[in-house]
Parts: structure tokens; sequence; C-alpha cells
């Protein structure tokens, strides 16, 4: 079933269009990656379907109805959540009480389980707890931006940038908990410079360059013809 | 024994600027406004004070009705001066707010009259003796008033969900709302609390002086904005600090200063001494 539907959306910045008539699919409990140069508006594309850039034309449907004239504070309350560009914790606030932000959306009760399921998946974030986000290390980082999207009990996931100046290590303990997290029926939209990394774990691809869609298909498509993935992301080789 | 006394003076004249400061700190912190009118509402719970303990005797039922009643004009600036500008270049609302600011004096001049209003029976003015200094009850109860309330706010903000809730939407409003956050409620509580701790530095500074007038603002006004800037614009607990640094070197300042230097000044010469030495503040981060 279609869980998140982009309809020809425009979105953009002032006057400024980011993104250009982008329509893309993505199913209920798959994980999707969206590849693209730097540039390409994959966190325009993001931060759109969370209600904070502006959509100038065509329509975000999640499970079929139209989201695009709620507010990011009732589109959590549908389930979606993110883990945007650059993490932008709460530097002032503890780990612990980023992490009480992020399922401010639910009532408390549910506050003490999400926890546990963060720590089982992040042990490292309960050594911490007191501590400002401030302090941490860029993977704690982004092991509490993921963390705190949790906290939400999202149905869609939306990643930005997961390995993104990590150590090896630590991109493989925020893949293991994406592979979790699907397991557990979560879809996942997922940006991310690596795309080597992106492949083995996404069902779906979408290309993006300047805005625009120019390749998408499935994983296994891409992975058969991996010059033309990197012939689309041409910029980004390097980097992956 | 001297300086102990000025030491005391300067910590209860400290304690409301610190109960004005806040709020202007808060609003700044929030939505990166001046907010001038601010002190306007510390003039208002002056007048509320004086008139509800003159009606019915009690000035704790004084002070809360101020409390209150200034919180919710503090409300409603926001929602009708405030909030139909806030996308527009921040000097808009600065302007907005020195124009309102001039207006409550005016509305106060034309409503409770040109020469200020005073208690019937001055409430609080006995005199006791504390660490071998003498202190009025009045500014004993300042003193300890802002204690209570300062305590009271960072038990709120520091220990409850909507607390952190209000900490997370002042540093990334985009976020908090992402997390279901409903930031147009934060506004109004900061400036319900806000302007709540203004009124009851209102009430103090009539309690203090027997005096309410028109324009008891205007030095608060600019004093207190001279505080944000060395507490670090938006951080409330480098205002408070400052606030009380404040009232303790004026104390010091009128006495080896005053000769040459007004009382009014030398929170000037303070503000201008610090910045060249520290432009973020005193306790800000570089
Ligand atoms: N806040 C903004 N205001 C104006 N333009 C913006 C803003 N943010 C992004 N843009 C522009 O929108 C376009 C898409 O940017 P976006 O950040 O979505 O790309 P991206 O694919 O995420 O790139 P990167 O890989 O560098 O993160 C770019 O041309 C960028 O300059
Ligand atoms: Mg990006």
């Amino acid at each position: 079933m279609a869980m998140l539907q982009l309809e020809n959306m425009d979105c953009g910045y002032g006057a400024f269009h980011a993104v250009h008539d982008l329509s893309l699919t993505i199913q209920q409990g798959e994980i999707f990656a969206l590849l693209g140069p730097n540039g390409a508006g994959k966190s325009s594309t993001i931060m759109s379907i969370a209600g904070h850039v502006q959509l100038m034309s065509g329509a975000i449907r999640f499970d079929g109805t139209d989201i695009s004239s709620l507010s990011a504070r009732e589109r959590v309350r549908l389930g979606i959540a993110v883990a945007p560009e650059g993490r932008r914790l709460f530097p002032d606030l503890t780990i612990e009480e980023n992490l009480t932000v992020g399922g401010y959306s639910l009532p408390k009760g549910r506050e003490t389980i999400n926890k546990e399921i963060v720590f089982t998946l992040f042990p490292r974030l309960t050594e911490r707890l007191k501590q400002p986000a401030s302090t941490l290390s860029g993977g704690e980082q982004q092991m509490l931006a993921m963390g705190r999207a949790m906290m939400a009990e999202p149905r869609l996931l939306m990643i930005d940038e997961v390995s993104l100046g990590l150590m090896p290590k630590m991109v493989d303990v925020c893949y293991h908990a994406i592979n979790h997290l699907k397991s557990q029926g979560v879809t996942i939209l997922l940006v991310e410079q690596n795309t080597k990394r992106a492949l083995e774990v996404a069902d779906q691809v979408c290309v993006l360059e300047s805005g625009q869609s120019v390749w998408q298909g499935t994983a296994t498509e891409a992975r058969k013809a991996p010059d033309l993935i990197e012939a689309f992301l041409g910029m980004t080789k390097e980097a992956s | 024994m001297l300086y102990v006394e000025l030491l005391a003076q300067g910590l209860v004249q400290g304690s409301i600027y610190a109960l004005v400061a806040v709020g202007l700190t808060l609003v700044y912190g929030l939505l990166r406004i001046l907010h001038v009118a601010h002190a306007g509402l510390f003039t208002l719970g002056g007048y509320v004070g004086v008139l509800v303990t003159n009606a019915t005797g009690s000035l704790l039922l004084a002070l809360l009705v101020a409390m209150v009643t200034v919180g919710i004009v503090g409300m409603a600036i926001y929602r009708l001066c405030y909030q139909p500008i806030l996308d527009k270049p921040p000097y808009v609302a600065l302007i907005a707010s020195i124009g309102l600011f001039i207006a409550m004096e005016e509305v106060y001049r034309l409503v409770f009259g040109p020469y200020g209003i005073s208690f019937e029976n001055p409430p609080l003015q006995d005199v006791v003796q504390m660490f071998g200094v003498t202190l009025r009850l009045g500014e004993v109860a300042t003193a300890a008033g802002t204690l209570l309330l300062v305590g009271a706010l960072a038990v709120f903000s520091g220990k409850t969900r909507f607390g952190t809730a209000w900490r997370a939407t002042v540093t990334d409003p985009d976020m908090a709302e992402s997390f279901g956050i409903d930031i147009i409620k934060v506004r109004y509580l900061n400036f319900f609390i806000g302007s709540a701790f203004a009124a009851s530095a209102g009430v103090m500074v009539a309690l203090l002086n027997n005096m309410v007038e028109p324009t008891m603002g205007s030095v608060p006004s600019y004093k207190a904005l001279a505080i944000i800037v060395l507490g670090g614009l938006g951080d409330v607990r480098g205002t408070l600090l400052a606030a009380l640094a404040l009232g303790v070197i004026e104390a010091f300042g009128t006495i080896y200063l005053g000769k040459f230097l007004d009382r009014d000044a030398i929170a000037f010469a303070f503000l201008i001494l610090v910045l060249m030495v520290r432009p973020q503040g005193l306790f800000g981060r570089a």
C-alpha cells in the first residue's frame, strides 16, 4: 500500500523553486533512498514533507489523504518524523530532554517505553543522559537525532544524511538501527551521500538533480547499473 | 558595616532589575524582539498593586492580581502588536514597541492622573535588623519574593515537560514544532510569565517608594535593555546575574562615584566597559 505519494510537487523558498514537478511513491514498510548531488533538492523535499519548506504546487499524500495544508505539528501526529540535515538537536537540552521533546506528540506514558527502545539500539546514549547535547560527538549526535525521531513512534521516518561525517563503526550502528526499524514495519525515507551503502539497504531509489527526478527504480536495478547511478551522481562520486 | 549595607541595598535593587529584565530577555530569546513596552507593564503592575491593596487591604492579594492581569495584558500585546508583524524585519517590532510604550505612559496619565498614587496605609514599612544591617520589611520581602519567583521559574523550566518544550522552542522553533510542540502556546506562556514578573517588580517598587507614577517605567526600560545585553541576549541566567551585579555596582557607585557620575549613568558606563572587554556579554559564549 502506498504510504507517501508526492504528486507533481514543487517546493522552495520565496519565489525560488528548489524542487520541480517531483512525483514519487513510497510503499508501506520499504526503505526509499533519495540520492543526488549537492543542491539537488533532497533536503528541501524532506523538509517539505515535514511541513517546513513551502509547497508551491502539487500534492503530498500520506495514507491517501492530502496533508499539504497541515502544520508540521499535525504531521508528526499522523506519524511523520524527521532526523534532519545537520541533526538540529536542541544543544542546551540534555540528551534525555532531547528525547523527551522527541516524544512530545504522544501521551507522557509512552515516553519511558520508547526511551528504552532507543537505548537498546543506541546504548552509547545512556552513558551521558544528563549532559547537554552540544557535548556529543558527531556520531552520538546522529544517534540522538535518530533516537529523538523514534520517540515520536513514526510510521514514516525521514533521515537526512545518515552517514555524513561519521566513522565507519558509527555508520554501522545507524544502519543497524535502520534495519531494525524496517523489521518493525517502519517506512523509511533516507538521504545518503554514501551511494553504495544506501543501495545495500534500499528497496526503491530516486535520483534528483537540480530539483528534478532524473531516475527512479528499484535498488536491485540500480545495483545492476552502478555506472548509470554514478553518472547521475557525478559530483558526489568521491564521497561514496 | 557600610559595605554590607551597600551590598544588601544593591541586591534588593538588583532583584527588581532582575524581575523586569527576565521578561525582556525571554521575549528576545524566543522572538528576537526588543520588547521596550515591557517596562510599561512594570508600571501597570505598580498601579494595580496599589489600587488593589487600597481596596482590599491585602498586599499579597494585590500582588497576585497584578501578576495575573498584567500577564494577560502581556499576552494581548503579543497577539495584537507583535504577532501580525513577526515576519517583518526586527526594527518594525522595535518601533511598534516604542510607540506602544509611549502610548501606555499616556494612558496611565489619562486614567490615573499625572501626579501618581500612593498606598493609603503603606504596608511592610517596619524596620528589621538582619546580618547587622537595618532593612525595611519591604526590602526583605522584595529580595525574598524575587528568590521565590526565580526559583519557581527555574523549577518550571528545568523540571517539567512543558518547561523542556519551552527551552526547546527557544533554540529551534521549527524542530520543536516538528515534534508536536504548540509553539504559539509557548509564546503566550512566555509573555505571561515575563509580564507577570515585571508586574511583581512594579508592586515592589511601589512598596519601596510608596509611589507609582506614569513615567516610573522610563528608567527601568533602558536599564533593562542594558542588563539583557550584559547578560547575553536571551540568556536568562546571565540576565539575572547581570541584574544583581548592576544593582550592587550602582549601590557602591553612588557612594564612590556619585560626585561625577549619576546613578543612572553608571549602568551605561558599566555596559560600555563590559562590552569593550567581552562583546558577547558578561557570561555569553564567545
Ligand atoms: N533556506 C533556503 N533558502 C533559500 N534557498 C535554499 C534554502 N535551502 C536550500 N536552498 C536552495 O535550494 C536548493 C536545494 O537545496 P537542498 O538543501 O534541498 O539540496 P540537497 O540536495 O539537500 O543538497 P545537499 O546534498 O548539499 O544537502 C539549492 O539550490 C539551495 O541553494
Ligand atoms: Mg541536504
